[in-house]
């Protein structure tokens, strides 16, 4: 998978640094399959144990109601469980990894449940690992410390994973707005409209200008009515970007007419001093209707 | 296809010079120099600028037009630039370029009504 448009996740080119960032060794993956027999003992009573102690909670309850849902996140939690201890931490890892992230922000459970579960996991291994006759005081502590890391490294993996999956939603979200919040339409033979909703940035303006522009040569229209009703706050830079259309529309060889300046619009315009005296400007729509038909002379009854 | 030359038609009083795609200096130059000699020998009073081939617009053209319809006037002329293409339009708003003085078209159509208008 790519995920190189994400500012959030960390890639998979990252994932060798990532395993130095946080000081896990070759040894520390020899270290963990040393654990992987009191994993792979222990995995039933561990996974048994930390859904016991979630389901004690009212709100897991209620992500978690579906005894066989119940049962296959078991399953997974428990093979989850033996990987950590299997001893390969390369792209298949990292991939599950990831992916967990995305699934939990997919099934819209919090990150706070799945996090609790890593400190849970944490919690149940520790008596282990110092309490087994094959480990020292001092082995045991390494062996702890190794396994601390890796469920820092997976911790790290999911919770980045889940802001990338938020931030596609917002990305496409934004998207989205922007495409909705720009119709252009014909309404008479030769006039344009173009209602502004929300604040024009710079790539906004840009699309907006092309989509004008290209709307006035198709459908060869003299009077370009742009409505800025829906412009809640206009400041330097959005008064700027509407200059700079305004001057296109006229260089293409046709009129704009600004209509739905609002009292507040009109306020600021004046105190920021930006300068609107050779553009016709009128209060409402049909006000800017009305002067457009007269200067086409058409005549309405 | 596409014009490489500088065409200037004289249609009743009206000059109707057409640019060709990606006009060189110098051809922008000689425009300057065929539509002033023009206005001189038939006594034109409108000139229509058609830049709808042209799809790449520096500031020396921008320029030169904005020269040309200057020199027009004073030779008691009008001048209409008819037929800009949208992305030049962008291009050089974000270049603050401008065309002067000069009144603009959206194609060879309008920009005769706007000369009938201001003539007649």
């Amino acid at each position: 998978m790519n995920y190189s448009n994400s500012n959030y996740i960390t890639v998979f080119e990252q994932w060798e640094d990532q395993k130095k960032f946080f000081c896990f060794t070759e040894k520390d993956a020899e270290n963990l399959q040393k654990l992987h027999t009191i994993s792979a003992q222990s995995c039933d009573e561990v996974v048994e144990s930390l859904y016991d102690h979630l389901l004690q909670f009212e709100d897991v309850r209620i992500f978690l109601s579906n005894p066989e849902m119940i049962k296959r996140l078991k399953e997974s939690q428990k093979q989850y469980f033996l990987e950590m201890t299997a001893g390969d931490y390369g792209e298949a890892y990292y991939e599950k990894r990831i992916n967990i992230g995305i699934t939990h922000k997919r099934l819209g459970i919090p990150p706070r449940l799945y996090m609790g579960a890593y400190s849970y996991y944490v919690q149940l291994m520790l008596p282990k690992i110092y309490n087994h006759v094959d480990f020292d005081q001092k082995q045991a502590q390494e062996l702890f410390l190794t396994f601390f890391k890796i469920i820092n490294l997976d911790q790290e993996l999911a919770i980045s994973a889940y802001v990338h999956a938020v931030e596609s939603v917002v990305m496409q979200q934004a998207e989205e707005i922007i495409a909705m919040s720009t119709p252009i339409m014909q309404i008479w033979d030769g006039i344009v409209v173009a209602p502004v909703i929300g604040t024009l940035d710079g790539q906004r303006t840009q699309q907006f200008m092309e989509q004008l522009l290209n709307q006035i040569v198709e459908t060869k229209s003299t009077i370009a009515l742009i409505d800025i009703t829906g412009v809640p706050q206009i400041d330097t830079a959005t008064a700027q970007h509407l200059i700079d259309t305004i001057n296109a529309v006229r260089l293409l060889g046709s009129n704009v007419i600004i209509t739905g300046i609002r009292p507040i619009i009109a306020q600021t315009l004046v105190h920021l001093g930006i300068n609107l005296k050779e553009i016709i400007t009128k209060p409402s729509m049909g006000a800017g209707l009305k002067v457009a038909l007269d200067m086409l002379s058409i005549k309405t009854s | 296809m596409f014009l490489k030359t500088l065409s200037v038609v004289k249609i009743k009083n009206v000059l109707l010079v057409t640019v060709p795609d990606d006009p060189s200096d110098k051809m922008v130059y000689e425009l300057q120099e065929q539509v002033l000699r023009s206005l001189e020998k038939h006594r034109s009073t409108g000139v229509i600028l058609d830049i709808s081939l042209v799809n790449v617009m520096d500031s020396f053209f921008a320029r030169t037009i904005a020269e040309t319809t200057q020199m027009v006037s004073l030779m008691s002329g009008m001048t209409v630039v008819a037929g800009m293409q949208p992305n030049v339009a962008i291009t050089a708003t974000e270049l603050g370029l401008t065309l002067g003085t000069a009144f603009s078209a959206l194609d060879v159509d309008q920009a005769f009504e706007i000369l009938n208008k201001a003539l007649s």
